[in-house]
C-alpha cells in the first residue's frame, strides 16, 4: 500500500496577473521503504510540493491521501494535520534547523515529548537514535558547538524519533561538503531500508542519488519523465 | 525539559540585565508603597497615641492637625462640666523650627497639663515624665538629645528629663513635650520691643475712639491679646457615656466642633494625606506600566529571535499551546525574578531612608498580583507573533 498518494495536485499562488502556478496537476505515489528523489531547477516547485505533501500548505486542487487517510480532497478534510505531522512525518531541512537553546539530546527528545512518550522510553529512544546517527558522544552539546554535518545528523535523528511513515528532506546536503553530504544521504538510505520508512528528498546534486528507487523531475510545477 | 528556562539560559546576560532594571523599578514601587503607608502611619501616630475619647476643637475647624484650631484654655472647665465627661484637658500642638545643639531642626511642640492631664507621653524609653510646672522637657529620641541636656527655647532653657519614641509629629518629625504654660510661652512670647509696639498701637486705637489718654491707659491691660490659648481640649468620657450624645452636648452648648479619635484620624487621611496618597498611587501605576512595557519589549525581541525555531516547532507538529506556554513562562519568570530582586533590595535598604518606610505584606501581595498581571499582558505581543508565524518558514534556505 502506498504511504502517500497525491493526485492532480495543483497549487496556485496569487491571482490575476500575479498568478503563479507553482504545482500543476502533480500525481505520484510512494511506498513504504521507498527512496525517492525530487529534482528540478530553482523555482520549479520542489519546496511547494513538500509543503503540500507535509500538510503545511493548502493545495488549490487535487487530493492527498496519507497513510490511508484522505487529508485533502479539494479542501482540507478536517483531520488534525498537526497531529499527523508530529506522529507520522519527519522533516529534514537544508539547514539543520535545530532548536538552538536545546542540546542535541533534547532536540531529539522534543518530538518524543510532544507525543507524550513516557520518560524512560523516551530516553532509551534518544540514546538509540543518537547511536544510530553516530553522534552519541556529542549529545550534550548545544547545536552551535556542533559541525554542520553533526547538526544534520542530529536533525535526522529528530526526524526519526517518532518512527515516522514518511521522511521529507529539503536539500539536506546543500549546506554540506561532498563527503559529509554523502554521509547524510547514506543515512537516509539506511533509514529507508532498515525501517521501512518512505523518504522523499529534494536535491540538486545528481551524484547524491545513486541507488534511489525513484527520481522525479519537476519543471515549472509539472512532473517530467519519471525515471 | 523546560523550553522557557533553556532559552533564557542561552541569553543569560540580557535576561539578567532586564531583571536588574525591572527589579529596580519594582524597588521604587515597593518603596512608594512604604512611603505611602509610612506617611499615613506617621500622620496619624500622634492622634492615635494621644487617643482621647473626644477632641474638642474650634468650631467648624478640622483641627488641630488638619487645620489650625485656637480656643481659650479655660474652656476645659466648661467642657469638664458637661454631663458624661469624666475629664477634660487642654492640649497644644504646633510645629516649629528651632536651633537644637547649634543645628536648625524641625519638630512639633506638645503642651499639656503635666499634673494629671491627658496628652503627655505614656511610654518613655529613658528618664521620667515632666513633674515640674516649668523648664522640663521630654523629647523624641530622633532629636538626638540625651537625658540632662540643656536646651534653650524662647526665653528659657529646658532640661531633658525623659526620652520617648512613642509617636511622631504629623509630618514625621520629632515631638517635644512641655508643660502647657511653657508651650504657651514659647508660642506667644514676644520680646520687649514687640510688646511696647503693640501697646502703642492699641493705645492709639483707643484714643482715636475718643478716650482720653488716661482712660486709654486704664483700659489697656484688658484689651491685651489673650495668650491663654490652646489648640484642642481632650475629653475622657465617664464609663457608659454615649460619645455621640456628649459630643452633641458640647457642640450645642459651647459652640465647638467635636470629633472622636477615629473621626480625627479620618480628617487627616482625607485631608492632608489624601493628595499625597493619590499622587503616590498615580506614580506607582505609571511605574508598573513601564515595567510591563519593558518586559513586553524584551519578550518580543526574544520571541523574534527564535521565530525560526518556532516555525520549526510548528512544522514538526508542536501544538500552539506548547509554544505559547514557553513565551508566557518566560514573561512570568522574568516578572517574578524582577519582583523578588526588587523585594530583596527594598528590604536591605529600608533602614537607610530618613523617613519612615512601612512595608505591609498585603501591599506587597497586591503589588505582586498587579506585576503578575503585567507579566501576562507583556507576553501578549510575543504570543501574537507566535500565532502568526507560518510553519512553512522553516523550510527552504536560510
Ligand atoms: N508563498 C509564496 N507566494 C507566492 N509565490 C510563491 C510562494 N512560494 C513559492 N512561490 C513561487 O512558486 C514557485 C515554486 O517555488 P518553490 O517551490 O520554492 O521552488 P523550488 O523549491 O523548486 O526552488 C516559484 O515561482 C516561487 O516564486
Ligand atoms: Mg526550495
Amino acid at each position: 500500500m502506498a504511504v502517500l498518494e497525491i493526485t492532480g495536485l495543483t497549487k496556485i499562488f496569487g491571482s490575476g496577473r500575479l498568478e503563479v502556478r507553482a504545482l500543476d496537476k502533480v500525481s505520484l505515489a510512494i511506498q513504504a521503504g521507498e527512496l525517492a528523489a525530487l529534482m528540478g531547477p530553482s523555482g520549479s516547485g520542489k519546496t511547494t510540493l513538500l509543503l503540500c505533501i507535509s500538510l503545511i500548505l493548502e493545495p488549490t486542487a487535487g487530493s492527498v491521501v496519507f497513510d490511508g487517510e484522505t487529508i485533502y480532497q479539494d479542501g482540507w478534510t478536517g483531520l488534525d494535520v498537526r497531529r499527523r505531522r508530529r506522529e507520522k512525518i519527519g522533516f529534514v531541512f537544508q539547514a539543520a534547523n535545530l532548536i538552538p537553546f536545546l542540546t542535541a539530546r533534547e532536540n531529539v527528545l522534543f518530538p518524543l515529548n510532544l507525543v507524550g512518550l513516557d520518560k524512560k522510553a523516551a530516553e532509551r529512544r534518544v540514546r538509540e537514535l543518537l547511536d544510530y546517527m553516530e553522534i552519541a558522544e556529542r549529545s550534550h552539546y548545544l547545536p552551535a558547538l556542533l559541525s554542520g554535518g553533526e547538526q544534520q545528523r542530529v536533525a535526522i535523528a529528530r526526524a526519526l524519533a517518532n518512527r515516522p511513515k514518511l521522511i521529507l528532506a529539503d536539500e539536506p546536503t546543500a549546506s554540506l561538503d561532498t563527503a559529509r553530504g554523502q554521509k547524510v544521504m547514506e543515512m537516509l538510505k539506511k533509514i529507508a531500508r532498515e525501517n521501512q520508512t518512505a523518504v522523499i528528498t529534494v536535491t540538486h546534486d545528481a551524484r547524491m542519488i545513486e541507488g534511489f528507487d525513484q527520481i522525479y523531475h519537476l519543471e515549472d510545477g509539472r512532473l517530467k519523465n519519471q525515471v | 525539559m523546560d523550553l522557557a528556562i533553556r532559552d533564557l539560559k542561552l541569553h543569560k546576560g540580557r535576561f539578567l540585565a532586564t531583571i536588574i532594571g525591572v527589579g529596580m523599578l519594582f524597588t521604587i514601587v515597593l518603596t512608594m508603597n512604604g512611603i505611602y503607608r509610612g506617611n499615613i502611619s506617621d500622620g496619624i501616630a500622634i492622634i492615635a497615641h494621644t487617643g482621647p475619647d473626644l477632641w474638642v476643637v474650634e468650631r467648624d475647624r478640622g483641627g488641630p492637625f488638619n487645620e489650625q484650631s485656637s480656643m481659650s484654655e479655660f474652656f476645659h472647665y466648661s467642657v469638664a462640666a458637661v454631663p458624661g465627661v469624666q475629664k477634660a484637658s487642654p492640649f497644644i500642638y504646633y510645629p516649629v523650627e528651632r536651633q537644637i545643639k547649634g543645628e536648625s531642626r524641625r519638630f512639633s511642640i506638645i503642651g499639656y497639663d503635666v499634673f494629671g492631664g491627658m496628652g503627655g507621653p505614656r511610654q518613655l524609653t529613658q528618664g521620667r515624665a515632666i513633674n515640674q510646672a516649668h523648664y522640663e522637657m521630654v523629647a523624641h529620641a530622633k532629636l538626638g538629645l540625651k537625658l540632662g541636656d540643656q536646651v534653650p527655647l524662647g526665653l528659657h532653657t529646658f532640661t531633658v528629663v525623659g526620652l520617648t519614641r512613642e509617636a511622631v509629629a504629623t509630618d514625621g518629625e520629632a515631638l517635644v513635650y512641655l508643660s502647657l504654660a511653657d508651650a504657651q510661652e514659647i508660642l506667644f512670647q514676644r520680646d520687649n520691643e514687640a510688646i511696647r509696639n503693640q501697646r502703642l498701637r492699641l493705645r492709639h486705637s483707643l484714643t482715636q475712639e475718643g478716650l482720653s489718654p488716661a482712660q486709654a491707659d486704664k483700659l489697656l491691660p484688658a484689651v491685651q491679646p489673650d495668650t491663654h490659648l490652646v489648640n484642642a481640649i481632650l475629653v475622657q468620657l465617664a464609663p457608659g457615656a454615649n460619645p455621640a450624645q456628649v459630643a452633641k452636648h458640647i457642640e450645642d452648648w459651647l459652640y465647638f466642633s467635636v470629633f472622636t479619635t477615629a473621626q480625627e484620624i479620618q480628617l487627616v487621611i482625607r485631608g492632608r494625606l489624601a493628595r499625597m496618597s493619590s499622587q503616590l498611587l498615580f506614580f506607582r501605576v505609571l511605574l508598573l506600566i513601564v515595567s510591563a512595557v519593558i518586559i513586553s519589549l524584551v519578550i518580543y525581541t526574544f520571541t523574534m529571535e527564535k521565530i525560526r525555531s518556532i516555525a520549526v516547532m510548528k512544522l514538526i507538529g508542536a501544538p500552539n499551546l506548547v509554544i505559547v506556554r514557553m513565551i508566557m513562562e518566560q514573561s512570568l519568570f522574568m516578572t517574578l525574578s524582577s519582583f523578588l530582586l526588587g523585594l530583596l533590595i527594598i528590604h536591605s535598604i529600608v533602614h537607610l531612608f530618613p523617613r519612615k518606610i512601612l512595608l505591609l505584606p498585603p501591599d506587597t501581595l497586591l503589588t505582586f498580583a498587579v506585576a503578575l498581571l503585567g507579566g501576562i499582558i507583556a507576553s501578549v505581543l510575543g504570543i501574537w507573533q507566535v500565532l502568526k508565524t507560518e510553519p512553512a518558514m522553516a523550510l527552504g534556505g536560510q
